[in-house]
């Protein structure tokens, strides 16, 4: 009997100890944020250097798709959300405050397959558009075999892969096959989530990655740092210049450079199929949404002062983690736009 | 004789098969807890229990605040769905009227087959969205509605089991209704109502779902009731999605972790109504 008290009263004592704070109770800020997955790795790096800085401010990022993050943020469930597909006018509107988006890196979606021994294969934008309704079928097809003189090529079927939740990587991607195939534009158009035409679906950037490891045949679209993590190859692919150009940070960046010149000042531009002769065509900004106008002066602060370190200091952890770095120009503007966010219409950067 | 050779062989070959049948009921959860200690025991470290995850693609940290975080909802969901539980429970075995007990029991059951997501969503609703942030407070307020039905049904059948003639014995003594209920029923049933409850926290200790949209996860230390907290299930469903090997040894080590965790609270359960089903006779 007394040991069953014991027991009980153990278990009671446990419930709300462990409920009412134990664990290093801290007095910190906590700063909630959520959205696009093709960030995560460089966001989770600076959120982990920038506390070692900043000890008093913590910043918890839940990677859980960029359609997610604009609802979240749209709802003030978060205090900023981050997305790869930039939000439409629509959604801009629905929000209860004006929404800034602010570039944070530059990363590149790349074509992935799986082939026997791997070979380097190229692509042209008509290709992979025409693989993607499902017109070419078979990896010895004609027109593959043009452009890749040499390469072995298998009497095989391809396996489509493509994203099954919304996401900002397929925004990223059908924008790209929507500018250069005006048939694709037509029949399926752009979004986070489209009407596939052909081909299998897998959750996340990591899904598709899976499903293409797991597939012979199989050929998809990530972010470029999930092929290279999973060693898959990466295609290169003909940009607009007309060269065949491998995904790398140099050819990111330099798709980054061609729009940096006419950078709208919202910062929603697409530079997938940029112009420049070494710009890699499937490249795109990926961004943190703020709202102007602050709700918390403390909560505000921090979170300027944080996107004005990661535009600056934290640009030098983005190539590690094969990001490219933001344009020197598109800095300076976020510079302009990190200082119109107030608090009760008072900017809340610290003079710089 | 040759029928009672016949009837001995079926005997004993349905003996075999009934045992086998058996046996197949505890080979899943011996397989799982098997396989969870291949893979997990060796991510298992003093790290894992006492560090913060690192960032994405690091190698080493771990789960602290993630354990942390679900005993702490787990404390928060029986804190909020034990007592109204058990009041439920009393009720529905001992009220005379009958058509709210119905309904009651009615919607109870139906409540116990509603997908945890849904509830998710209708904790997502009720308490993020007008507090405008996720919250421990929201992931306990969604685990508590899931254990509910389970402490609301299985309280009413132990108090049922109560025999009418300990009540009467109360009755006639001249002690008031409501203290035979507290001194006499409920005693009576503890046994049974304890494991109900347990049964209730093992069952919500590995919910992911709910947690997705209300709990929301928290890479860093628990900060208080009001917002974003860890949990395992969270982080094991975060960890073995992602495509970093260290991260999957990790979830191995979540996993098995997890399932200690419900196995204690199974044992617990156990151990505390030992012995008490004979007082309920």
């Amino acid at each position: 009997m007394t040991s069953r008290r014991l027991v009980v009263g153990l278990l009671t004592a446990l419930l709300l100890a462990s409920t009412f704070g134990v664990g290093p109770a801290t007095a910190q800020l906590l700063i909630n944020g959520a959205g696009a997955t093709f960030p995560y790795p460089i966001y989770s790096k600076w959120f982990d250097e920038y506390a070692k800085i900043s000890q008093r401010v913590n910043f918890n990022y839940q990677s859980i798709g960029s359609g997610g993050g604009i609802r979240q943020i749209t709802a003030r469930t978060v205090d900023f959300g981050a997305t790869d597909g930039p939000m439409t006018d629509e959604q801009l509107k629905s929000a209860p405050g004006e929404l800034f988006h602010i570039p944070t890196v530059v990363g590149a979606v790349v074509v992935t397959y799986n082939l026997p021994g791997n070979p380097k294969l190229r692509f042209t934008p008509e290709i992979l558009a025409d693989i993607f309704f499902g017109k070419i079928t078979k990896w010895n097809d004609a027109r593959i075999k043009d452009v890749n003189p040499g390469a072995n090529l298998p009497d095989q079927p391809i396996v489509v892969v493509h994203r099954s939740d919304g996401s900002g990587t397929t925004y990223i991607w059908v924008d790209y096959l929507a500018k250069v195939s005006p048939q694709w534009e037509q029949k399926v158009g752009r979004g986070t989530s489209v009407k596939w035409p052909a081909g299998l679906g897998g959750k996340g950037n990591e899904g598709v990655a899976g499903q293409v490891k797991n597939t012979p045949g199989a050929l998809g679209y990530v972010e470029l740092a999930y092929a290279i993590k999973n060693n898959l190859p990466a295609a290169s692919i003909r940009n607009q210049a007309g060269r065949f150009v491998e995904p790398t940070i140099t050819s990111t960046t330099s798709a980054a450079a061609a729009a940096a010149a006419e950078m709208p000042s919202d910062f929603r531009v697409s530079l997938t199929n940029a112009p420049g002769r070494d710009a890699y065509p499937i490249a795109s900004f990926t961004w943190l949404l703020v709202y102007r106008e602050q709700p918390d002066e403390v909560k505000g602060k921090a979170i300027v002062n944080f996107l004005w370190w990661a535009a600056h200091d934290g640009q030098k952890y983005a190539a590690d983690l094969l990001y490219a770095p933001l344009p020197a120009p598109v800095v300076k503007q976020i510079e302009a736009k990190l200082r119109q966010v107030a608090y009760q219409g008072r900017p809340l950067l610290a003079a710089q | 004789m040759t029928t009672t050779r016949w009837r001995q062989r079926v005997s004993s070959l349905m003996a075999i098969l009934t045992a086998a049948a058996a046996g197949s009921v505890i080979l899943p959860l011996v397989l799982i807890f098997g396989f969870l200690l291949w893979q997990g025991a060796a991510a298992i470290n003093v790290d894992f229990f006492t560090h913060l995850p690192k960032p994405v693609g690091e190698v080493g940290g771990g789960m602290a605040n993630a354990i942390i975080g679900t005993l702490i909802l787990l404390g928060l969901a029986s804190l909020l769905g034990l007592p109204i539980g058990i009041l439920g429970g009393v009720y529905l075995a001992e009220s005379r009227d009958r058509r709210l007990p119905w309904i009651v029991r009615f919607l109870a059951d139906v409540l116990n087959g509603v997908p945890s997501i849904v509830i998710g969503i209708f904790a997502y609703t009720l308490v993020v969205l007008p507090m405008r942030r996720f919250s421990a407070v929201a992931g306990g307020v969604a685990l508590a509605v899931i254990m509910l039905p389970i402490v609301v049904r299985t309280t009413e059948e132990m108090v049922r089991l109560v025999p009418a003639s300990l009540r009467e014995a109360g009755l006639a003594l001249g002690v008031p209704e409501w203290k035979v209920v507290l001194r006499v029923v409920l005693p009576t049933a503890r046994a049974g109502i304890v494991t109900g409850a347990m049964v209730a926290v093992a069952r919500v200790a590995g919910e992911t779902a709910p947690l997705l949209f209300t709990a929301f996860g928290n890479r860093f230390w628990h900060q208080g009731l009001d917002q974003p907290i860890a949990a395992l299930p969270l982080q094991i469903f975060a960890y073995a999605i992602a495509p970093y090997d260290d991260w999957h040894r990790q979830a191995w080590a979540g996993a098995l972790v997890l399932i200690v965790l419900v196995l204690a609270v199974s044992l617990m359960a156990r151990l505390v109504t030992r012995g008490r089903v004979g007082a309920v006779r």
